[in-house]
């Protein structure tokens, strides 16, 4: 059944651009039906699951390097397809109002649900080369989505950053899958995470896989990709930065962190370390954005960092806290940016600078802003608040010493942040004062259409299923504490709870809102400090001179590797050969036993005419000479074979030989009788001696090789079976034409296709009247 | 192959084309005892293609492109393509009686005349392999023969290719 | 083991590798022969001593020498002649093309090579400036 929800994505996606040209918009809502199916049957799945009992289902793919379709539901990979599906067939919904009817919007829609199930994939996995493979997946198609836009030199540039720095990322997370894989001695998932192997190598793996998943899921120093991927369509930003794609980074450290944080001493300060600095960093560029998509962008990043942390210290109530957080992140961060897609359609700007009283005009949209932005913000009696609870609690218990500390102070700040930004998205945004020609532009609000209801309807079941879970925690308890109890059994145990009494996370939770409320009041002031500060070293520059670099290395390299010059690279090989096998020859071989000049007087006679022959057709300088000595050498050669005793390689060589002879004539008639000097490269002193040293190589490889024979020739068989079995006295015939004719079927399948390729180069050449 | 139609060479003589008439059909008829002698004495597919071929260069040294064309029988890429099929099918042959793919034979018939004649099913194959070798020295013969038989003072393409 | 063999081949592979080396397609056409007439030799003298050709009931007596690499070098000649008129076609070719048979540098590769010297010096006029 996984393999088919799976495979019904792949389907739709396939089938979408022929259904977008007739169905226009609509195609949205056919291609809803795979997640709206998947979730469905995750639904009806989901009391086993939670439970503790996985869906397994496994298809061999290619035994031989350990990769196989397994896919596997367990309660966490549950949680994660409530978001992916679940989400993701309200976000098809909202995208059937978002477009309006345009070109390509069917081979979008088919992107978009290829995308929708590669992050499926990646969630259902349990083979890490199967992650891997649907982790690649996202990338492309996350890729071609970004540059939807194609006519807009920006969304190229940024499609083109984000499939770099995710798929480098991507590229490091393979190499550290085959550590880590290589050293359990299996490539799956659960496999590995119930036993999980230790050591130095494992350690390396560790940190290459979270290179991937930091690169992913935007962490600081690669979280530059985020904010410019908002040049995607709005839907797309929604299910991007909601539930898919940058999830998968913190899906899989939640997965790898409760196995491996304790045992690896870097674990913790890395990974929370990065999550504490992406929080900060996130946030406090939020506070400065105008356009409210990019604020959200920031903000992303900022929560993203939160989700590391949490999920990240391997720790069970983190751990719980962190599956909270991601159910509630992806709840109001997909109603938030929907919200933004609708101000941006209907008032065709989102500088909230110029908005002003949009929220008097449509208050519903203003409600569902609200209520996402104040659950965001973690204002009590919404889910971001019960995961925020959550969170400040566990990490008050955490007993990480000082590093905890840090780390709580760090995400207090950082929640500080986040309510500043949040409360500057809803006022900027719907409010009425801010937007008072700033800029020099007229106010755009009060005279904007109102959206049809079906648009928003998507945005505010998203807001509403916010506030039902955050006043009665019941509702999403058992697929939180499922879904954390799949990761580690310990953090199954902790349930979401409304009110903890009196206690010092109340307080923090107060010190945050009420310092949030603070920083929104002075957000004059902190503007213009943040544009003091506005000249620090950005990773985007550090990232566009990194890409500058790599192109200007490629071309050096390719300049000096690739010069175009054949006899230099002929030259480089031939140096080679005699550099590695040659030395080889030289330093680990000794000449064999029985070595005899020669086995007759006439074949030292005839090997001293061939040999002479040869150097006349190296030196001759008309091309008649040098053909005529290597005649010579042919039928030189014709007779060495005679006394080698082989007849047949000698009536054959004769024949040849004089064929060839004959076509060479026929060619040369056309060039020029002397060969003209030419400037070279390769001098001729260097050709002399590479040519030398080739042929000394040769000489001493051929006498080593003879006496190097340990086993009995497979011709002896052939000697006897050929007269009983083949039917032949030739041996050689028979060798030809039955025991090794397969070769010979080859062969002559060669010679078809160089006569084709004789009479097409000359026939080319003719002008079209002459071709008969 | 193409007949080019304006060839250079002086009008021949009786004497040479009776003479070659009679050595021509000599050298093929060697060539196809090469052939079907291949399998117990020197010869075989390889030579007895090459020896025909020869004929062939014998006919083109005296007539050129031309008179090739007109003595071979079929054009150069049936015979090859026949070869090639001839060869395949032998294999198959193998592979449906039984055995491995390109597996043979012996076969034993009495022919009237002849009384018993013993062959192989290798004979076919190698057949594919004489004709496989005819052909390409006929296409060496009508390609890169054929252009030599323009004037050489007139190579065909060179002169834009030298404007250029 | 037969030296004065072993030697030829040597010499056969030196005086074709020289002639790989130049620029004139016809010399190249020329030294991959030669070299095709060395390799033939070498799979010959890797089967060991001569002897009596390998037919069975055949005139002559004592050992039979190797058949395999004879079956071997006489697949490899005919291919080298295949390959040989291969070769000249394509000599006539380049010919007809540009009246010359000289194997010339790659202009493609070329071209990215001068591309590399002016980014290069590109940026050594921007820092000059700077």
């Amino acid at each position: 059944m996984l393999a088919l929800l799976l495979g019904l994505h792949a389907v739709l996606a396939l089938a979408a651009p022929a259904l977008g040209r007739r169905l226009g918009p609509r195609v949205f809502l056919v291609c809803a039906l795979a997640p709206g199916a998947t979730a469905a049957w995750a639904a009806t799945q989901a009391a086993g699951v939670l439970d503790g009992s996985a869906t397994t289902q496994v298809i061999s793919w290619v035994p031989g390097l350990g990769l196989d379709l397994a896919l596997r539901l367990d309660g966490f990979a549950l949680l994660m397809v409530a978001l992916v599906s679940g989400i993701g067939a309200v976000i098809f919904a909202y995208s059937r109002w978002y477009f309006s009817p345009r070109p390509g919007l069917g081979r979008f829609a088919g992107v978009l649900t290829a995308f929708a199930g590669s992050m499926l994939g990646v969630v259902l996995a349990d083979n890490l080369l199967l992650i891997y493979v649907f982790w690649e997946l996202t990338s492309i198609t996350s890729y071609l989505l970004i540059g939807f836009e194609d006519e807009k030199g920006s969304a190229r540039a940024a499609a083109l950053q984000a499939i770099l720095v995710t798929g480098a990322g991507g590229l490091a997370m393979l190499a550290g899958f085959v550590l880590v894989g290589q050293a359990a001695g299996t490539y799956s998932l659960s496999g590995i995470l119930a036993d999980p192997p230790g050591g130095g190598v494992v350690g390396a793996g560790l940190v290459l896989v979270l290179l991937g998943a930091c690169t992913k899921s935007a962490q600081v120093p690669f979280h530059f990709w985020l904010p410019a991927a908002m040049a995607a369509p709005t839907p797309v930003s929604a299910y991007l930065h909601s539930a898919t794609m940058v999830k998968a980074g913190v899906y899989l450290i939640a997965r790898l962190a409760p196995a491996f944080a304790a045992g690896h001493a870097f674990w913790r300060p890395l990974v929370m370390g990065l999550g504490v600095a992406t929080m900060l960093v996130g946030g406090w560029r939020a506070l400065r954005q105008h356009d409210l998509k990019l604020l959200l962008a920031y903000g992303t990043v900022s929560q993203l960092g939160f989700m590391v942390v949490l999920v990240g210290a391997g720790i069970p109530e983190l751990t719980f806290a962190g599956a909270a957080l991601i159910v509630a992140h992806g709840l109001f961060k997909a109603a938030l940016f929907m919200v933004v897609g609708i101000v941006d359609h209907q008032a065709h700007t989102r500088d909230l600078r110029v908005l002003s009283g949009l929220g008097r005009r449509m208050p519903g949209v203003a409600a569902v802003a609200a209520v996402a932005a104040a659950s965001m913000a973690g204002v009590p009696l919404l889910l971001g608040f019960l995961s925020k609870e959550a969170a400040y609690e566990a990490l008050l218990h955490a007993h990480l010493g000082v590093g905890g500390a840090l780390a709580l102070a760090g995400v207090v700040a950082g929640s500080v942040l986040t309510f500043a930004y949040g409360a500057r998205f809803v006022l900027g945004g719907f409010g009425a004062g801010s937007g008072q020609g700033a800029g020099g532009h007229d106010p755009v609000g009060p005279d904007v259409p109102r959206p049809a209801p079906a648009f928003v309807v998507p945005a505010a079941l998203l807001a509403v299923l916010t506030v039902v879970a955050g006043v009665a925690p019941a509702v999403v308890d058992p697929l939180v504490g499922g879904g954390a109890g799949a990761l580690d059994p310990a953090a199954g145990k902790a349930h979401l709870a409304l009110w903890h009494g009196f206690t010092l996370t109340l307080g923090l939770s107060v010190l945050t809102l009420a310092a949030g409320a603070l920083l929104v009041v002075g957000a004059g002031a902190v503007e213009r400090f943040q544009g003091r500060l506005a000249g620090a070293p950005s990773a985007v520059g550090v990232y566009s001179s990194a890409l500058a670099g790599l192109s200007r290395l490629a071309d050096r390299v390719t300049a000096v590797l690739q010069n175009g010059s054949l006899p230099v690279y002929l030259g480089v090989i031939l140096l080679t050969v005699l550099a590695l096998p040659g030395l080889t020859l030289l330093t680990r071989t000794r000449l064999p036993g029985g070595i005899v000049v020669g086995e007759s007087p006439l074949q030292v006679v005839v090997a001293g005419v061939v040999l002479v022959a040869a150097v006349g057709a190296a030196f001759a300088h008309r091309r008649f000479a040098a053909v005529l000595f290597l005649g010579g050498v042919g039928y030189g050669v014709a007779v060495l074979f005679v006394i080698q005793g082989a007849p047949d390689l000698a009536l054959t060589q004769l024949l040849v030989e004089t064929l060839a002879v004959v076509i060479f004539v026929l060619v040369l008639r056309h060039l020029p009788e002397r060969f003209e000097p030419s400037v070279w490269r390769l001098g001729q002193a260097t050709r002399v001696a590479v040519a030398g040293g080739v042929g000394v190589f040769v000489a001493a490889f051929s006498l080593v090789a003879a006496g190097a024979r340990t086993a009995e020739p497979v011709s002896g068989a052939y000697l006897e079976q050929a007269v009983p079995e083949a039917g032949g006295h030739n041996v050689v015939n028979v060798i030809l034409v039955d025991f090794r004719a397969f070769d010979t079927l080859g062969e002559i399948t060669v010679l078809t296709v160089a006569a084709l390729g004789i009479v097409s180069l000359v026939q080319a050449g003719r002008r079209p009247q002459d071709r008969a | 192959m193409r007949v080019t139609g304006r060839s250079t060479r002086p009008p021949q003589s009786l004497i040479l084309d009776t003479c070659l008439g009679a050595v021509f059909h000599t050298v093929l008829v060697f060539s196809l005892f090469l052939l079907f002698a291949g399998h117990n004495a020197p010869g075989g597919g390889f030579i007895g293609g090459l020896v025909a071929g020869a004929a062939f260069v014998l006919h083109y040294v005296a007539g050129g492109t031309g008179q090739v064309t007109r003595i071979a029988p079929v054009a150069p890429f049936v015979l090859m393509g026949s070869g090639l099929t001839l060869a395949v099918l032998v294999g198959m042959g193998a592979l449906l009686a039984g055995g491995q793919l390109l597996e043979s034979g012996v076969l034993s018939l009495d022919v009237p005349v002849l009384g018993t004649v013993k062959t192989t099913s290798a004979l076919p194959f190698d057949v594919g392999v004489y004709l496989i070798v005819v052909g390409l020295v006929l296409a060496v013969l009508g390609s890169l023969g054929g252009e030599a038989d323009r004037p050489a003072d007139e190579p065909e393409g060179t002169g834009e290719a030298r404007a250029r | 083991m037969i030296l004065v063999l072993a030697v030829l081949v040597g010499v056969l592979y030196a005086v074709g590798t020289y002639l790989l080396l130049q620029r004139t397609l016809t010399r190249v056409v020329i030294g991959l022969a030669i070299m095709g007439h060395g390799a033939n030799l070498l799979l010959l003298l890797a089967g060991g001593r001569a002897g009596r050709a390998p037919i069975v009931d055949g005139p002559g007596g004592g050992a039979f020498a190797d058949p395999l690499p004879q079956a071997l070098a006489l697949t490899a000649i005919v291919i080298t002649f295949g390959i040989t008129a291969f070769l000249l076609a394509l000599a006539y070719r380049s010919w007809l093309l540009r009246s010359d048979d000289e194997v010339e540098d790659d202009v493609e590769d070329r071209r990215i090579a001068r591309l590399a010297r002016r980014h290069d010096e590109a940026r050594r006029h921007d820092e000059d400036d700077s």
